[in-house]
């Protein structure tokens, strides 16, 4: 709800004065932005339905029904079952759980390091900076795919594992963002007056600072959130991923779906079609996050 | 009727005959062409046969060897019966099946032109079964324990070779038939055949490109005049399956691999293209649970054997197989093999009888033990992380939830597969087997006897060793026959390594491919001397 | 200019041997070595052998005894011998080398020519649905996984046709329009991808030019609309683009890897994967080095470019 307006009535600043509820930056978000809010209407709806996918899910996803093996979609299958009989609608409902969990997590993970890596790297500046940095292109000049595929490698299969392994090539591509959102910030007034006072650089920091680095920081992660994902499939799809007998989408398009799908093409549309749109809604999201809070980092 | 009449008739009738005669006759075998084949995976150790387990090196390398004897290509069943001499000539067994005499033929020659001799299939042998004066070493050396049973290997003359044997063992001619006991040339280092192949076979390598195929060019001198039939061969790498099955149904791959094509896609490359010839095969591949019976839980013969009681086999093979394997003990079942145990045998094993009598019988078991549904025991089940096993380790960790046995899947990498498994680091496993020949001797010596590296459940029983030792020197077939299955039944009791099922394989070729029959194991078939090309 | 270059080669250096660290150590983190997965395709587990093997390609010796050597073979142009196959590194990994870059070059122009020019019209028709259409296009690129996308290509031909593209690598000199055949769908997968991320970058830069001045004042000139955006506005527009496309090629190689995959491209990244899951030390380590060296090398040549286009950035860094 607005805040109390002042107390001497002037028209139109009273108005101006009043900070806009949260309700209110929705709906005008919704309304300048439209395909953000498909975005974020896709995204809260796969959220949604990974919070209760055991409600929403017609069957147990991982047990077996020889009877059923590649059925078709239809009443009793909604979206036909695999070559072992599962359910493919209730393993896409659980796969949302899973690949969202492990996209959110390592998005988060990577990001909230790369972030403080960032933050600190940059605003301590100098020799810290520049050796920091000079870590930072290493990690980043692995190619991301390679990077999480030794790290998944090394780590072995599950889920923990896959998480930390999508995580690190983030935290640099997090740190890099964060560390120019700081540098520009740094440079401000309010921080310059800060340190004139004499306030201790951590505070200055974390005070001061990393408040406005927030936006760059969800526009960053919206932009992960969907390369974290398609990581995390092509990682199952390659077999280094989710391990059995959790649900993951990228796991339900190798080997088995390839190989009936000409008998059952509903075994690569469908967990295709999903992961399509999670990363699609999570990149309109993002696009249009980006476009309201820092239009100077549009393209970037 | 009249007497040209009669003649008439009987003219037309002789026409008539030998038309049918030949239409029915089978064509020709023409020369030339070439066929496309496929692998899953790049040849592991190149055509060193001989330091390697898996097909993705046996098979691609049929073409470049010759065996001493070989189980005759154009036949679908393995036995001792359907042995063809290919580097031998003659042979025959002596003083009592303890000694084993090859003829050797002569004329043959290597690949590079050197001439074979008796010399090399020594050479071969001792190296082998690691003679202490043996020429040449392995590096690894999977198969030494089919040797263990060898005195000595002489060469007496160029053309005869003597197995001598510590005592008598009639099924070791049949281990030397195998896709795994081809022979090495003596004149070459043996780790040369890691990036080539010096063979004498009907086909030379011409290429090896690394991760991509595997070209062949006929081999003019082939020791069979007019053969082999083909110019050229080529084994593609193709590690997607999906890709796999789009390249054959488009007509790129002539073949498919052994082993490789299950009910289901071959349902649906029939549908695809009505003309491609599926022959359902065995394989020799069984799925079985290796069960550590050095530690807790599994120590307990009680609690082993309600696991292989809980394990409805019929289930598991349509669940997990779609129908494409049939059932089976420790050897492969009739018809696809020739030591299967009887019908009625079978079905008095644990597993075969009506699912809730024998999940009764395991929770029985398990309450000997003090395991119910209050108080569950909790176990480790690992398995290869590749679908084929995690599907069946999942329909496995289904069945024994329902007697009071929880058990959680761990994956397992690959390289670190066998040494898991060898150190017994593992309570229960999900595991395949595949057996090289379908012999005995072979089988039991690698995956039952005591201190065997791949008897992964370090499984230790005097009376199965006595019965494996009495069984190999039982001369009578009859009697070996009975002590066998005597042997099949011992290990299923015991519940050391229950076997679940044994897998088919719906073998597919496009209908201009002739020659090409498929065996009942995927190892021994392949050589591809007798393959033509109808078009 | 030489000092620049020479700063950026040395930081480049530094980038470079910082990354052989990394590289060397996460591979040994992994549990099991080229032994391990020898005695796999063997079906069993030997401890004298397997001491001999380990021997003989050197694995026994410490860790950081390996570290050095391997640097100064690579140092004196020596990339050692893959443990798998037992031949110089080399000579397995240069023919392809040629493959992966024709399909990342082939994906790049795809990219860019389904791109750019979306990008334009998408600017130039902003917030219609002609716009809104052509971004949820684009976008659509993006969210795909492209070996999905790859699957569904070959399977719908597949069952379509009863056709899909050679399975074994077609050289040009053997057979040029099946070759371009066999090329063009894997780099319509990938440049599908790529051409989202330059879509959106001509777009939103050439709406920011478009709103420059001396764009306003051009047209109030009077000179054809379409000549303005044209000559004016994508001139400057060109800039952001050109370091896209450095940065996508990096990107690139993840998509690459699934692509060579699914279409049975004899490339680097394929090979790079199987070299992975074998634990071929020697390849995936002078494989990464030399992917960094080029993505290096390419930002370099990228950063030189724009400072070419632009004289404005041409020291600053």
């Amino acid at each position: 709800m607005a805040t109390r307006p002042l107390g001497v009535e002037v028209p139109g600043v009273a108005m101006a004065l009043r900070r806009p509820g949260p309700w209110t930056t929705l709906v005008r978000f919704c309304r300048k932005k439209p395909l953000g809010a498909i975005g974020g209407a896709i995204m809260v709806f796969m959220v949604v339905t990974g919070v209760f996918a055991n409600q929403l899910a017609t069957h147990d996803p991982i047990a077996t029904d020889a009877t059923q093996s590649l059925a078709r979609p239809g009443p009793e299958h909604w979206l036909g079952s695999d070559h072992l009989g599962r359910d493919i609608y209730s393993r896409i409902v659980h796969g949302a759980r899973v690949s969202l969990i492990v996209g959110i997590a390592s998005t988060l993970l990577g990001s909230v390091l790369g972030g403080l890596i960032g933050l600190l790297s940059g605003y301590t500046g100098g020799r810290t900076d520049l050796i920091t940095q000079r870590v930072m292109d290493i990690l980043q000049g692995l190619p991301l795919l390679v990077l999480a595929l030794v790290m998944s490698a090394s780590l072995g299969p599950s889920i923990p594992n896959v998480v930390v392994a999508i995580s690190i090539p983030i935290i640099p591509r997090a740190a890099r963002v964060i560390r120019s959102s700081v540098l520009s910030i740094r440079e401000m007034q309010y921080v310059e007056a800060a340190r004139a006072v004499g306030l201790r650089h951590l505070r200055i920091a974390f005070r001061h600072v990393l408040p406005n680095t927030v936006g760059p920081f969800i526009v960053l992660c919206t932009a992960q959130l969907g390369s974290a994902i398609l990581v995390e499939a092509a990682l199952s799809f390659l077999g280094l991923g989710v391990p059995e007998p959790y649900p993951s989408w990228g796991r339900m398009l190798s080997v088995s779906a390839a190989e009936y799908a000409q008998k059952a093409p509903w075994l690569v549309l469908f967990p295709g079609l999903a992961i399509s749109l999670a990363v699609f809604g999570s990149n309109l999201l993002g696009d249009a996050l980006r476009d309201t809070l820092d239009p100077r980092l549009r393209g970037a | 009727m009249g007497r040209s009449r009669r003649i008439a008739v009987t003219l037309l009738l002789a026409l008539i005959a030998m038309l049918a005669a030949a239409a029915s006759a089978p064509a020709q075998p023409k020369y030339g062409g070439h066929l496309n084949l496929m692998q899953r995976e790049d040849l592991p150790q190149g055509f060193a046969v001989h330091e390697s387990s898996t097909i993705s090196t046996s098979f691609p390398s049929m073409p470049c060897f010759n065996n001493l004897v070989i189980f005759d290509q154009s036949k679908r069943a393995e036995t001792v019966d359907n042995l063809v001499g290919e580097l031998a000539e003659k042979w025959s067994w002596q003083d009592n099946y303890r000694n084993l005499v090859f003829f050797l033929r002569k004329n043959v020659k290597w690949h590079d032109g050197q001439p074979f001799s008796s010399k090399d299939v020594k050479f071969t042998f001792d190296m082998l079964r690691e003679a202490p004066d043996a020429a040449a070493k392995l590096r690894i050396n999977p198969r030494k324990d089919w040797y263990s049973n060898v005195e000595a290997v002489e060469a007496p003359d160029p053309s005869t070779v003597v197995f001598r044997l510590k005592r008598p063992q009639p099924g070791f001619l049949v281990m030397l038939a195998s896709g795994y006991t081809p022979i090495y040339a003596a004149h070459v280092n043996p780790a040369s055949y890691r990036t080539g192949c010096i063979g004498t076979g009907p086909f030379k390598v011409k290429e090896w490109r690394k991760g991509e195929y595997v070209d062949y060019v006929k081999n003019p001198d082939y020791f069979i005049k007019g053969r082999p039939y083909l110019d050229s061969l080529r084994y593609v790498v193709i590690k997607e399956r999906g890709t796999r099955t789009a390249a054959l149904q488009a007509g790129q791959l002539d073949v498919s691999f052994p082993g490789e094509t299950t009910k289901t896609a071959s349902e649906q490359l029939k549908k695809a293209v009505p003309g491609l010839v599926i022959t359902p095969v065995g394989t020799a591949v069984n799925d079985n649970i290796i069960i550590n019976t050095k530690k807790p839980p599994f120590d307990n013969p009680k609690v082993r054997l309600a696991v292989s009681y809980a394990i409805d086999r019929r289930a598991l093979i349509t669940a997990v197989h779609q129908g494409g394997a049939v059932p089976g003990a420790s050897q492969p079942p009739k018809p696809y093999g020739v030591w299967g145990l009887l019908e009625k045998d079978l079905l008095a094993l644990p597993g075969y009888g009506k699912p809730e009598d024998m999940k009764a019988q395991a929770r029985k078991l398990l309450a000997d033990a003090g395991i119910t549904a209050q108080n569950p025991l909790r176990v480790e089940m690992s398995t290869r992380a590749i679908a084929i096993y995690v599907d069946m380790a999942s329909f496995v960790i289904n069945e024994l939830k329902q007697v009071g046995i929880e058990a959680s899947l761990k994956q397992v990498e690959t390289a670190q597969w066998h040494p898991l498994a060898t150190r017994g680091d593992y309570q229960i496993g999900a595991n395949l087997t595949g057996l090289g020949v379908d012999e005995p001797d072979a089988n039991f010596n690698e995956n039952y006897a005591c201190g065997s590296p791949r008897n992964y459940s370090q499984y230790c029983s005097e009376e199965v060793m006595k019965l494996i030792e009495q069984q190999s020197q039982e001369l009578n077939p009859q009697k070996r026959m009975q002590l066998v299955s005597t042997l099949q039944k011992k290990v299923e009791a015991d519940a050391a390594r229950p076997v679940l099922d044994w897998r088919l394989d719906y073998f597919t070729m496009w209908p201009y491919v002739k020659g090409l029959v498929p065996h009942d194991t995927i190892y021994n078939f392949g050589r591809m001397a007798d393959v033509w090309r109808d078009k | 200019m030489k000092t620049y270059i020479a700063q950026r080669l040395g930081v480049g250096a530094l980038t470079l041997f910082g990354m052989s660290i990394v590289i060397f150590g996460m591979l040994r983190l992994a549990p099991g070595d080229i032994v391990d997965i020898l005695f796999a395709t063997g079906g069993y587990v030997n401890p004298s052998e397997r001491a001999a093997i380990e021997k003989e390609l050197g694995l026994d010796r410490p860790v950081t005894v390996q570290y050095v050597e391997w640097v100064r073979q690579i140092l004196t142009g020596d990339l050692g011998k893959s443990y798998r196959y037992d031949l110089p590194a080399w000579e397995i990994i240069r023919p392809l080398i040629p493959v992966t870059l024709e399909l990342a070059a082939l994906s790049l122009i795809v990219s860019v020519l389904l791109g750019v020019p979306l990008g334009v019209i998408s600017a130039v028709r902003q917030d219609t649905t002609l716009d809104y259409a052509l971004r949820v296009f684009s976008l659509a690129g993006l969210s795909m996984p492209s070996f999905w996308l790859g699957m569904v290509i070959i399977l719908g031909l597949v069952a379509w046709f009863g056709w899909i593209p050679p399975v074994t690598y077609v050289a040009p000199s053997e057979n040029l329009p099946l070759h371009l055949v066999q090329f063009a769908l894997p780099a319509l997968a990938v440049g599908y991808r790529s051409s989202a991320l330059i879509m959106r970058i001509t777009r939103s830069s050439l709406l920011e030019v478009m709103r420059e001045d001396y764009i306003r004042t051009a047209r109030a000139k009077g000179q054809s609309g379409r000549v303005v955006i044209w000559r004016h506005a994508l001139q400057n527009a060109i800039l952001p683009v050109v370091t896209v496309i450095g940065i996508e090629f990096a990107f690139l190689i993840g998509g690459l890897v699934v692509t060579e995959t699914v279409f049975n491209l004899p490339g680097v990244a394929r090979f790079l994967v199987e070299a992975i899951l074998w634990r071929d030390y020697p390849i995936v380590q002078n494989l990464v080095m030399f992917i960094a060296i080029v993505v290096i090398l390419s930002n370099l040549f990228v950063d030189m470019l724009y400072g070419f286009l632009d004289p404005r950035v041409r020291y600053g860094h």
